[in-house]
């Protein structure tokens, strides 16, 4: 058995053109959904999604405005500036480009954004809706494996399963969305006495721990579906997840890659957030785009 | 092996002593903790929880008010009470007694609750700082209370397999997220479960909360299991029992909770618990003080 290998960026790319529907749907009622990024400080990284996320934007036809601070900014400048764009009438979603420089405090800094143009999902609000299944904006990244493991037909709904990683962005919310569309879920994590042992009862196995090689054959369910949400940069320069790729492509039944998995679904989705703000904001109820988690 | 029946009541009575002697320290500095209870209807039940929880209050030392409107009332009138309430300084918790009557939108109730005074810890920042591991939030007082007994008794939790069974907003999702903040490897069951018993034989810590009598059988358990039962159901002899089956499950377990006189009576004490820490919370703003001194999860 050979498993199918998942192509995020071909799904990725459906979604998107979905998505540029409901923009023309917005445009043609006289609203373009807007998206403002804020940026503190010159993170490369934080750079290169910027630019991501700029891109699909465009793409989708959504307004899009990148807020650069400088490293050394104080709390109240990028409070006063989340405050603006709270107010501001072009803007659907907010999204504070992580990690922020040390001097600031990420609770503070998100909780400012108007839980209404919270497109991360991040605010404690939010958060707070995810666990009473009323989720509004699911954190991005989990939401995309959620998409995925729709648009590639594998059933959740009484299946087990098994989340690696305990993380406030992936982990955590992952294993509620899991549970909210009726899987048995297992937390696992780094205090977990023997991952093999629950990782191999698992149907879907979700891995967000960013330690390449965790996962590896020998750990999986013989005809399991295996999402890789870990980005680790080997020695080589090669991009590589937590799972062993190739060992375990051999066992399951599907399998994501990295690169082209779960990367491209974290942007489309955080544009799918936007656009249903923008649709949320002339609608008293979430409009025709709400997929649930 | 006969398992160590955990005395629920025994436990509740040591942690409203610990609450008494915080409530008299906050007396010393003129704050008596106060707790109000909002209730809108005639609901047998609910009348008996209101009066477990004001008797419960008394006998800590705490203030305690009751709000009652009747079942037609308007959600707009309860909302209003609710945010005199916010600002009376006199009252540090507010709790809304459940269910409401049918025309009311919970979530809009509950959202009225400063986050402050949501001593139940429904409302949704609380709900959400659980998932975000903020430990200055209040703890739903259920999973709050299990999470206590277990503290009392001695049962380690890191690195344990732990089984919620039920997934409820208000029981079995906060007790998952808060045993998993305590470093337990914690899978939840639910109705959609295929094989429960394939799951509840591997925990060290099973803790039911499902609301079905008998669920739990001795087969199902591993010998030496720490089990915790939630569940409180009405036989049709008149009967109360939880969701195990407490005398077989009992010879195999190592710990186990009875129903009544397991978890029960913790609901109330952390109710009360969480009320003395916002009036702690509140004394400390109003001398400036930056202390924290809740108990936290």
């Amino acid at each position: 058995m050979a498993a199918i290998v998942i192509d995020g960026v071909a799904i990725a790319k459906l979604i998107r053109t979905e998505l540029k529907q409901h923009v023309q749907a917005l445009r043609a009622r006289g609203i373009q959904p807007g998206l403002a990024v804020v940026l503190l400080g010159e993170n490369q990284a934080s750079q290169l999604y910027t630019r991501a996320k700029v891109g699909a934007c465009h793409e989708v036809g959504v307004y899009s405005e990148v807020h650069q601070l400088p490293a050394d900014s104080d709390e109240s400048a990028a409070l006063d500036l989340i405050r603006r764009l709270n107010r501001d009438p072009r803007i659907h979603g907010i999204l504070v480009q992580l990690p922020l420089p040390p001097q600031l405090d990420d609770g503070r800094i998100l909780e400012e954004i108007s839980a209404d143009k919270d497109v991360d999902g991040f605010h404690v609000h939010n958060m707070g809706k995810l666990l009473a299944g009323a989720s509004v904006y699911p954190p991005c990244t989990p939401y995309g494996v959620v998409k995925l493991l729709d648009a590639a037909g594998i059933p959740i709904a009484g299946r087990d399963a098994v989340v690696v990683g305990r993380s406030v962005i992936v982990g955590k919310p992952m294993a509620l969305m899991l549970l909210e569309r009726g899987a048995t879920v297992t937390f696992c994590h780094s205090q977990t006495r023997d991952l093999a042992a629950h990782t191999r009862r698992a149907d879907i196995l979700v891995t967000a721990v960013g330690r390449p090689g965790l996962i590896s054959a020998a750990m999986i369910k013989p005809g399991a579906a295996v999402i890789d949400v870990g980005i680790n940069r080997l020695p080589s320069g090669k991009v590589a997840g937590d799972v062993d790729f190739e060992s375990v492509k051999a066992k399951a039944a599907y399998i994501t890659p990295v690169p082209g998995g779960v990367g491209p679904m974290t942007v489309t989705m955080l544009i799918a957030n936007t656009v249903r703000a923008a649709e949320r904001r002339i609608a008293s109820e979430p409009a025709g785009l709400h997929v649930a988690p | 092996m006969t398992a160590r029946i955990i005395d629920g009541k025994a436990v509740a009575h040591e942690v409203r002593a610990e609450c008494k002697t915080r409530v008299e320290a906050l007396k010393a500095r003129g704050v008596t903790p106060g707790l109000a209870v909002v209730m809108v209807g005639d609901n047998q039940a609910s009348k008996v929880y209101v009066r477990n929880k004001v008797k419960a209050c008394a006998e800590v030392g705490l203030y305690s008010d009751e709000h009652l409107f009747p079942a037609t009332a308007s959600q707009d009138a309860v909302i209003a009470k609710i945010r005199e309430l916010n600002e009376d300084p006199k009252i540090h918790g507010i709790l809304v007694q459940l269910p409401l009557p049918q025309h009311f939108h919970l979530r809009e109730v509950l959202g009225a609750i400063s986050v402050d005074k949501d001593v139940d810890g429904f409302q949704l920042y609380n709900v959400g700082g659980l998932v975000v591991g903020d430990d200055t939030i209040f703890p739903p007082c259920t999973p709050y209370g299990v999470q206590k007994l277990l503290e009392y008794e001695g049962i380690p939790i890191e690195g344990q397999n732990v089984v919620v069974v039920g997934a409820s907003n208000i029981v079995g999702k906060p007790m998952a997220l808060m045993l998993m903040q305590k470093d337990a490897t914690v899978a939840i069951c639910h109705i959609k479960t295929r094989d429960l018993a394939q799951f509840t034989i591997l925990a060290d810590i099973l803790v039911v909360a499902a609301g079905c009598p008998g669920l739990v059988v001795p087969q199902m358990i591993k010998t030496g299991a720490v089990v915790i039962d939630v569940g409180i159901n009405r036989l049709p002899d008149g009967r109360l029992v939880g969701d195990v089956d407490f005398e077989g499950v009992r010879k195999k377990a190592s710990y186990i909770t009875p129903v009544p006189g397991g978890v029960g009576p913790m609901t109330v004490t952390m109710l009360v618990c969480n009320t003395v820490s916002a009036a702690e919370r509140f004394a400390a703003r109003l001398t400036g003080e930056k202390k924290d001194m809740c108990s936290t999860v």
